[in-house]
């Protein structure tokens, strides 16, 4: 019996550093898989690891990063937002309809400054992720239906603005006093583009407002049980708005650094930049049945999606493979999800077990 | 699932007839000619679409517009509703070479004359004529003036396709390399599909600039991924890279013009459609086109010198 006990004791504390190490591994996929990656095509690639690279990847990986930030309040309310590509096609459509049409007002034209250009395309954008929320909490719309209209609904609207055309030259016009667009997405700021500071801010404020904030617990309370929530008082239609209204906020900002970039609006911009965001969410570890994730996770989910991409087109890997490896590597993520969840589960005993107790 | 560009660009379309027709009802008694294009966000189809539809009304035919967003499913589905809507002819921008041939050969059938311009099918003897743009001699024109641009010392370039599925993207990436891999001195240091999309090469571009320091030209299926590589060679602060583009776009033939872009071989979208449908109203009244089923029309090299005379894809002097 004493043998027994004494071999039985260390293969159980083997088993729960093992099993603790396994959990941590796969808590820490999303970075585990970036380093994997930055290694990988580092060692492949000679002109990857350069810094001129890496502030071109970081400006990728902001965009896709900026709707990632948003999509992950919607998805931890369980909650999901399909409109945010055509809410940047919208966004960039408005503001290349001001900077290059202008307003008609009492017989002339009138041009804005593009500060308010911004502003006001920002401004309309936001109504999208109102309706959006207004539909999901009062009109009791399954988010994926109120979301798949409004992405049509936005989509027509962006092209309606020109009619199917592309606005180019948004670098405005001297004469109208609103040139200085082009800023928005090309200028650096101490050494970083614009759009990374764009991000950071962000993502700064989604992590304070995830983390300090009442409504940060309000979402996830939310999201983990919303009868519960509910009852506890959380005013939770408030709370659903809010994710929605952020999201198209990300998603307007996105359509405008975009045009900026371009210096042009097409009303295609931002078709299927939904899916990105919620493999960037879903790669990040955020769940889909809402209440658990992080703000962190869908950025570094997003870092994983924009290295991958930028990576493989310097290796010159056909668009095929790209989107081949880009498939396996959500579903890699999404079944290591799983995984972790299970073995959590069923090794749960052992992990609460202390030293003491074992055996005995 | 109705895709809403359809239904806008249908829309459009409609008002664009009504307009010209200078009546606010449809009138009836006018034979329909419909009108299907892969979209309307493409400047190219737009202009296309637009060209046929103003040609027809003012032939004394009604108009509808339609786009099938190139799924052969969808253009099914607007082939039956023609059919249904009794039209007296069809002119057809294709939504594939193979997966095209049954619908034009059902509408066919169902007594209804197929005009098919743009893009061709892999079968003859089904539609009344097959108008496209000579894509593979338009291709050979720019890559001739792409190697004359990056001179006799030859060096690095790097092409950008169109969607890999498409033929037009394949028929012209094979035209360029009929004529750049003869020259021993150009070499191809990447190869990437932007999708003819213009924030896709944007980035694309961003990357490969970054993987090879030495590239001389750009050369791209189309001009909306050239004003995407532009974008992206004046991001990087590099200049004296070559680019050159394929469609003859608004906004590509004015770059052209402030000499950003070199060239780009301009398709005669609007030419192509008014021949489609002076060949519809010649077949819906004497029952013969007077004119082969197979014509290719040339392309037209757009550089600096000749920017002027080009306008919304037709050639205006």
């Amino acid at each position: 019996m004493t043998a027994t006990t004494a071999a039985t004791r260390p293969s159980i504390r083997a088993t729960r550093s093992g099993v603790r190490a396994l959990l941590l591994l796969f808590k820490a996929r999303a970075v585990v898989v970036l380093v994997a990656l930055l290694i990988f095509f580092s060692s492949l690639a000679p002109a990857f690891s350069t810094s001129n690279n890496f502030q071109i990847l970081t400006k990728h990986v902001a965009i896709a990063a900026i709707l990632a930030i948003g999509m992950t309040f919607v998805v931890l309310t369980g909650g999901i937002d399909l409109s945010v590509g055509s809410v940047a096609g919208l966004a960039g459509m408005l503001v290349g309809y001001l900077l290059t049409q202008g307003i008609e007002a009492g017989g002339s034209r009138h041009f804005l400054p593009v500060t308010l250009c911004v502003l006001v395309a920002i401004a309309i954008s936001l109504l999208v992720g109102l309706l959006n929320g207004w539909l999901v909490s009062k009109a009791g719309v399954a988010p994926f239906i109120a979301t798949l209209g409004t992405l049509y609904v936005a989509r027509g609207t962006a092209l309606l603005i020109s009619n199917g055309k592309t606005f180019p030259n948004l670098g405005g016009d001297p004469a109208h006093g609103n040139t200085g667009f082009p800023a928005l997405g090309q200028t650096f700021f101490f050494g970083m583009p614009m759009p990374v500071w764009i991000m950071l801010v962000l993502f700064a404020g989604a992590v304070v407002i995830a983390r300090k904030t009442p409504l940060g617990r309000h979402i996830y309370a939310v999201g983990g049980n919303e009868r519960a929530a509910r009852l506890a008082g959380i005013r939770v239609p408030l709370v659903k708005l809010f994710t929605y209204v952020f999201a198209a906020l990300c998603a307007a900002l996105v359509g405008l650094i975009i045009a900026s970039q371009l210096e042009a609006a097409h009303p295609a911009t931002g078709d299927s930049f939904e899916l990105n965001a919620i493999a960037a969410v879903v790669l990040g570890g955020t769940s889909l049945m809402g209440g658990r994730g992080s703000v962190t996770g869908s950025l570094l989910g997003a870092c994983v999606i924009g290295v991958l991409s930028d990576g493989l087109v310097m290796l010159g890997v056909s668009q095929f493979w790209q989107m081949v490896i880009k498939g396996a590597v959500i579903i890699l993520a999404v079944a290591i999800d799983h995984l972790q969840t299970s073995i959590q589960a069923r090794f749960l005993p052992i992990l609460l077990r202390t030293d003491n107790g074992a055996g005995e | 699932m109705i895709h809403p560009t359809r239904i806008w660009c249908t829309r459009a379309a409609v008002l664009l007839a009504l307009s010209f027709s200078a009546c606010h009802r449809p009138d009836t008694s006018k034979k329909l000619i419909v009108v299907i294009v892969p979209s309307q966000d493409n400047p190219f189809f737009k202009a296309e679409a637009d060209a046929a539809a103003v040609r027809a009304v003012s032939l004394g035919y009604r108009v509808r517009v339609d786009a099938h967003d190139d799924d052969a499913y969808r253009q099914d589905i607007l082939i039956d509703a023609a059919i249904a809507s009794n039209a007296a002819a069809i002119i057809l921008d294709n939504a594939g070479a193979d997966s095209s041939v049954a619908a034009v050969r059902r509408a066919t059938r169902a007594g209804i004359p197929c005009f098919l311009i743009d893009r061709a099918i892999n079968a003859t003897g089904i539609a009344k004529a097959q108008i496209i743009a000579d894509n593979h001699q338009g291709s050979i024109i720019v890559a001739e003036d792409f190697v004359e641009a990056l001179g006799p010392s030859g060096g690095s370039y790097v092409e950008l396709l169109g969607r890999e599925s498409d033929t037009n993207a394949q028929v012209r990436t094979s035209g360029f390399h009929s004529v750049l891999d003869r020259h021993p001195d150009l070499l191809r240091v990447a190869s990437q599909s932007a999708n003819w999309s213009q924030a896709e090469a944007f980035q694309k571009t961003e990357t490969i600039l970054q993987a090879h320091q030495d590239i001389k030209g750009i050369i791209s299926g189309n001009d909306t991924m050239a004003l995407g590589a532009l974008a992206a060679v004046k991001s990087s602060g590099r200049s004296r890279i070559v680019i050159s583009g394929f469609d003859g776009s608004p906004d590509a033939v004015a770059s052209i013009r402030a000499g950003e872009l070199r060239a780009t071989a301009l398709q005669p979208a609007v030419l192509i459609s008014r021949l489609a449908v002076d060949e519809t109203d010649d077949y819906l009244r004497t029952g013969s086109t007077h004119k082969l089923e197979q014509q290719t029309i040339p392309c037209d090299l757009v550089t600096r010198q000749n920017a002027d005379d080009f306008r919304d894809f037709e050639k205006v002097r």
